[in-house]
């Protein structure tokens, strides 16, 4: 409707407004008015009304300004020749003796984008930086800024910028945070704004009288400073320390970043800092409005990132409730599997099962795979809430379960036979490729425990011809060869059948080629095609591996209270690589700057003082002292790259340090000592394996960790690269120190105890 | 900073547009409404992601906010930013819905122009922006009102301005709390339990009173019974609480409450929330559902809901509204209740139950018989939980307000001279209870049946009292003068839980 027929309303409306009787008559020429601004909300082209507009801004209404104002404001880039007879009426105002009136008509004529604009609103600005009234330096303050970004090319004034500086010590709080604002817009180029020490104190004491918005924007200035001393940043840590009890989650997010980027250099602020805003992140998460508890999610996930248990004994707030918008479900889903331990497994497990039967059904997917991942430390448990649901017999849900089956099997080898006795009776329901290819993998690598596998097969084959994915038919090819090894007596018919079909009939060449490829496999014997198709069933390592490590807190705390935890990782790639790499607010933390991970304090103690025995017994001679280097750190990938290409230099046997020595222990501990973990299992997971590597005298020395039971000792497989016999030597050494020294401290613990 | 904030009803069309910063264009409108209003799917996030740009939302009824920025912002801020529109929205027009919203439509652009300045937030203070904010004014203000402008603007104290006067100085203090609840199908077990609590004033007070605020905060008890003797912080101690966390209107002294947990500060003017707060621990619960389900034969299904009510019985509690989801094949309900009136509404898919008063201590049932139509959909229905609305007037955290006290040394009105009037009012926010076949179910029905197939008297009256315990164990066995009984009730019921029935042959030997 609004696009057509404007023509006619533009032309009544310009009659009216120019009729002297309306213009005379201030009650309808303001409705005269309403209208033109309510047609241009719609959609409407009013431009044609702009001469007429500009008429109407030389009024004493202000009611009547603002409308007038708000019209030139957004039509001002198409006619600005017409648009400088309003800044006439505007300067005018602009000296009003009624501040309202000085600070509208500034703010408005800085909000008008055309060129030239510039020359006309310099003295204007200038005057309302000095004006005795806050309302109209608020304006001027953020005027600037305007200005600037008007023309980008243009100079900066030094003397702008100065008298901006000055500003800072407005008595008004609002005006000094535009100051901050239009300081760090102006200065772009330059790296924003100059937070230097009597800056960064002033803005502390101010703090209090700011309002919301003003406080979490100052703290995120406040990013910039360093403090010179400890003392000082104590100090600020302190004055700031209110303001993670704020009421608004803005201020206590800000606060929070804050004080971990100043914590950078100390594990224990951060850690403290953290602790202090369990409860208000918390509470946010349970807060009544659901965006922020979505946001509140976000960065409880980030934080669990760096700090497994720090959410450990509250998992019961991340419980889905039924009302609650499918975004939120997703969250709490993904943070209860990281929030699982032995205490709480079974009421986790209980509730996750409630969501697997869902009426959405991407929800009751997820909520499958997250018990699949519960699934890769405590087996048992899930596999029976699994087998449940598989009684459902719901397409979804049976799908889901098989995938969930698949990676189970891959990761611990040990489910494979109650997975192949669940299985069977499946294939009726499951429709959708993704579910059909795990149930055909499955029936492949496990044929020989499941007895109908051959039958189940011949019905996909049989249904051939039907079948639209080629990735399903990829894995019936490769999933038949593979039974045909086991059971070659009931197969050899129908993967007769199968490759017939493929190669003759099928039209995707990559099946096609595939099915060549079986073909010519076969005959080259069973034994080639036993070697090329027969691989490992499982790999238990992966899981080791696979298994996130804890980031260190520097890694991401440059994030903290931005989008990044908000959006997933594509969104948040795609965002800043138009911005050209974001400009950070903070320097990036220095590399290896406090990567230990604080645990309590007698972890901590425990692991200091195995780190000082460590470097107490070392050789007297400097030159053989080993030093361990906090090199560059391995990436998952290139370790296992490594890993796999090395020959083990040794193989040594040490005592394990104690009963109850917590992996966290540990990994402080090695750390102290320059030895990078990469991976841990968890406490009591058996086997328990660790993978850590260190640098020394320029070569990379890998070491895996393996313990079997409980009662044998710790296997230390050793590989280097490049061989460097002292290098190897001396980092068993150490390594063998902190065993003892941990073995020491926990058993001095618990006799202790 | 906010690039923009556009205003769109259910159907996409714009109701408020205000572009702050150049680099949104003009197509920014138009990509909300097609990637997020007009989108197939349910909502995926309430910050999207559309050609590098982000887009916040947030609804209200079927009214969608949206703020757009380019820039790297901080969610939380911009959401409270928009909630603090919505309040604002809300104080001065009323609920925000689409009417109001085109009938207001300059006063919003008034208050957006306001609020945000080239994108940063400068004034969201209802009390401070009335006055800017001209909507009504034509006259031309006067000498002393312009001073006035100035004085508040560049005064100290930002959410209040000088020389307020009035006749009569009164008080209004609202309690309002939000219990929220989640049991599991079992009806014995609280799966999460909190209050969130607000506390608004109204004050009318004359010149710029001090005002002190004091409640049943268990650390100040705490600290005030070692002071005095043992007896009196027994006593108090059953009636403090403890709060989790709370949070405090701007114009509270953080540095008083974190050193002495005293509550000082100078009111606005007006309505405004002074703290907002959230408990956890010894919550009464108002209400307590104790749902019973139970599918007989796959077209009909039987469903007793009781619902008890736990609290003083001179207190009454209202609006009491309970919704039993019904499966989605229903094709017909019969309904029994004895209180209040229920009804089954086939577009909701529920029951509700709606019951006008309800004194403490009472319980009231309801039962229902729901035809199914027989379908061959193997879909299981997904069993939302029993949700429950009401108001009781009393604060389930056991908040109490023990002193507002109100100093105003300029003007000559004393503490005794300002009327107070304190209220608390309770209510329920998400109290749902979870329903499933339970074997504690399956036992009562045994029971049921075997009470009244029973052919020895003694013995079916045996199984109705073992019935009654059952509904009400949790009572039964505090109320139950003799703790041996007591404490066997809890025993029964706990060994009932373990050891599931067999459901076909009731097994008993008394």
């Amino acid at each position: 409707m609004p696009y057509l027929g404007s023509e006619e309303t533009v032309k009544e409306l310009k009659r009216a407004l120019s009729n002297p009787n309306v213009q005379s008559d201030r009650l309808r020429y303001r409705n005269v008015i309403l209208r033109v601004i309510r047609f241009m909300t719609q959609g409407l082209d009013m431009a044609p009304l702009f001469m007429e507009m500009v008429k109407a801004s030389a009024t004493v209404d202000i009611v009547q300004k603002k409308l007038v104002y708000l019209f030139m404001c957004s039509y001002a880039t198409l006619k600005p020749d017409l648009a400088l007879l309003a800044i006439n009426t505007l300067l005018k105002d602009c000296a009003d003796p009624n501040p309202m009136v000085r600070g509208l008509a500034l703010r408005n004529m800085c909000n008008l984008r055309m060129p030239g604009i510039s020359e006309y609103i310099q003295q204007p600005i200038l005057s309302g930086l000095r004006d005795k009234a806050s309302y109209v330096r608020r304006a001027a303050v953020l005027g600037c800024a305007k200005m600037q970004n008007l023309q980008p090319d243009a100079e900066i004034d030094g003397a702008v910028v100065n008298e901006l500086y000055g500003l800072l010590r407005d008595q008004d709080p609002v005006v000094m945070v535009n100051c901050l604002r239009a300081l760090e817009e102006i200065l772009k180029k330059e790296g924003g704004v100059v937070i230097n020490k009597p800056i960064a104190h002033h803005l502390l004491n101010r703090m209090k009288d700011l309002d919301v918005w003003g406080q979490s924007e100052v703290l995120t200035f406040l990013l910039r400073y360093r403090p010179r001393c400890h003392s000082e940043l104590f100090d600020i840590l302190n004055l700031l320390d209110n303001f993670l009890g704020s009421s608004h989650s803005g201020v206590v997010a800000a606060t929070t970043r804050l004080f971990l980027s100043l914590g950078a250099a100390l594990p224990a602020v951060q850690s403290g800092a953290l602790e202090r805003a369990r409860g208000p992140l918390l509470a946010a998460c349970t807060a009544q409005s659901r965006e922020l508890r979505f946001v509140a999610l976000c960065h409880v996930q980030q934080v669990l990132r760096s700090l497994p248990g720090h959410f450990g004994a509250h998992y019961k707030k991340f419980f889905c409730s039924y009302s609650e918008p499918n975004y939120i479900k997703f969250r709490k889903m993904e943070i209860l599997v990281e929030l699982v331990n032995d205490e709480n497994v079974g009421t986790v497990l209980e509730e996750l099962r409630g969501y697997c039967t869902d009426v959405s059904p991407e929800l009751a997917q997820a909520a499958i795979f997250a018990i699949g991942r519960i699934g890769q430390t405590y087996s048992e448990k899930c596999l029976s809430i699994l087998t449940g649901l598989l009684e459902l017999k719901q397409e979804q849900i049976t799908s889901a379960v098989v995938q969930t089956f698949r990676d189970l099997v891959w990761l611990c080898p040990q489910c494979s036979e109650s997975v192949c006795a669940s299985i069977a009776g499946c294939e009726e329901h499951i429709q959708d490729s993704e579910g059909k290819q795990a149930l055909v993998w499955l029936l492949g690598v496990h044929g020989e425990q499941i007895p109908g596998a051959p039958y189940v097969l011949e019905e996909f084959i049989d249904a051939l011809k039907t079948e639209q994915s080629p990735a399903v038919k990829l894995e019936l090819l490769t999933a038949t060869v593979r039974l045909f090894l086991s059971r070659p007596a009931e197969t050899q018919d129908m993967l007769g059948r199968l490759l017939t079909f493929c190669i003759e009939e099928e039209c995707d060449m990559s099946v096609r080629d595939r099915a060549l490829f079986c073909y010519r496999l076969l005959q080259c014997g069973v034994e080639e095609a036993h070697r090329v198709l027969g691989g490992p069933k499982s790999d238990p390592s992966l899981g080791v591996i696979a298994g996130r490590p804890e980031e260190p807190i520097n890694s991401w705390a440059g994030d903290f209270n931005t989008l990044a935890p908000v959006y997933s990782r594509e969104d948040w790639a795609a965002l800043t690589a138009t911005t050209g790499g974001s400009p950070s607010l903070i320097p990036q933390a220095t590399a290896g700057a406090a990567q230990a991970d604080p645990g309590s304090a007698e972890e901590a103690e425990a692991a200091s003082s195995a780190a000082a025995a460590a470097a107490a017994p070392s050789p007297p001679g400097p030159g053989e002292e080993l030093c361990l280097l906090s090199g560059p750190p391995l990436s998952p990938e290139l370790f296992e790259r490594h890993w796999l290409a090395l020959e083990p230099s040794r193989r040594v046997s040490l005592g394990w340090p104690g009963g109850d020595c917590l992996p966290e222990t540990l990994q402080a501990a090695l750390q102290l000592v320059n030895i990078q973990a990469l991976a841990l299992s968890r406490p009591h997971a058996r086997p328990w394996k660790a993978y850590l590597y260190a640098h020394s005298l320029g070569t990379v020395v890998l070491a895996e960790l393996l313990r079997d039971t409980d009662a044998g000792g710790l296997q230390v497989t050793v590989k280097q690269d490049p061989e460097r016999e002292e290098a190897l030597s001396s980092f068993l050494t150490v390594l063998k120190t902190v065993m003892q020294t941990l073995g020491n401290s926990s058993s001095s613990l618990s006799s202790h105890v | 900073m906010i690039g923009g904030l556009f205003i769109y009803n259910h159907k996409g069309e714009v109701l408020i547009s205000r572009v702050y910063r150049d680099d949104i264009g003009r197509n920014a409108v138009d990509a909300f409404r097609v990637n997020v209003i007009h989108a197939r799917q349910q909502v995926r996030s309430p910050v999207t992601n559309i050609a590098r740009t982000s887009f916040f939302h947030v609804k209200r009824s079927n009214i969608w906010l949206a703020a757009v920025t380019k820039q790297n912002v901080n969610a939380a801020m911009v959401f409270e930013f928009l909630y603090k529109m919505c309040d604002v929205m809300t104080a001065y027009f009323g609920k925000i819905s689409e009417e109001n919203i085109k009938n207001n439509f300059v006063l919003i652009y008034e208050l957006l122009d306001e609020i945000l300045d080239f994108g940063y937030p400068q004034n969201s203070e209802t009390g401070a922006l009335k006055t800017f904010i001209t909507q009504q004014g034509i006259k031309s203000q006067t000498k002393e009102e312009q001073s006035q402008i100035t004085s508040q603007v560049t005064g100290q104290i930002g959410w209040r301005r000088e020389g307020i006067k009035y006749r009569r100085n009164e008080l209004f203090l609202d309690v309002l709390e939000s219990v929220n609840l989640l049991m599991s199908p079992q009806g014995s077990q609280v799966l999460s339990a909190h209050v969130s609590g607000r506390v608004v004033m109204k004050s009318y007070l004359s010149g710029m009173p001090e005002c002190k605020f004091g409640m049943n905060d268990k650390i100040v008890i705490d600290k005030q019974g070692k002071g005095t003797a043992d007896e009196t912080s027994k006593s108090s101690g059953k009636q403090s609480i403890a709060i989790d966390d709370c949070t405090f209107h701007q114009c509270v002294r953080l540095s008083k409450f974190d050193s002495e947990r005293s509550i000082s500060f100078i009111p606005p003017d007006g309505e405004y929330e002074l703290m907002r707060y959230r408990t956890t621990k010894d919550i009464i619960l108002p209400f307590r559902v104790i749902p019973l389900v139970r599918e007989v034969g796959r077209t009909k299904l039987e469903v007793k809901v009781v619902i008890k009510s736990n609290f003083k019985p001179s207190l009454l509690a209202q609006k009491i509204e309970v919704r039993i989801p019904t499966p989605l094949n229903t094709s017909g309900v019969q309904v029994i209740c004895m209180k209040g009136k229920a009804k089954y509404k086939a577009s909701e898919n529920a029951i509700v139950w709606k019951i006008k008063r309800m004194a403490g201590m009472k319980e009231s049932q309801i039962s229902a018989e729901i035809e199914l139509l027989p379908t061959n959909d193997k879909k299981k229905w997904a069993r939302p939980p029993i949700s429950m609305n009401f108001e009781v007037p009393f604060a389930p955290s056991g908040l109490k307000v023990r002193y507002l006290k109100v100093f105003e040394p300029k003007l000559n009105y004393s503490d005794h001279d300002v009327i107070k009037w304190v209220r608390y009012i309770g209510r329920s926010g998400i109290y749902e209870t979870r329903c499933t076949c339970t074997p504690l179910y399956e036992i009562l029905l045994c029971w049921d049946q075997a009470a009244s197939s029973m052919d020895s008297p003694v013995l079916g009256s045996g199984c109705i009292l073992l019935y009654e315990i059952l509904l009400c164990w949790d009572q039964a066995a505090s109320f139950m003068d003799s703790p041996v009984l007591g404490s066997g009730c809890i025993l029964l019921y706990e060994i009932l839980l373990e050891v599931p029935p067999k459901p076909t042959a009731p097994r008993f030997s008394v």
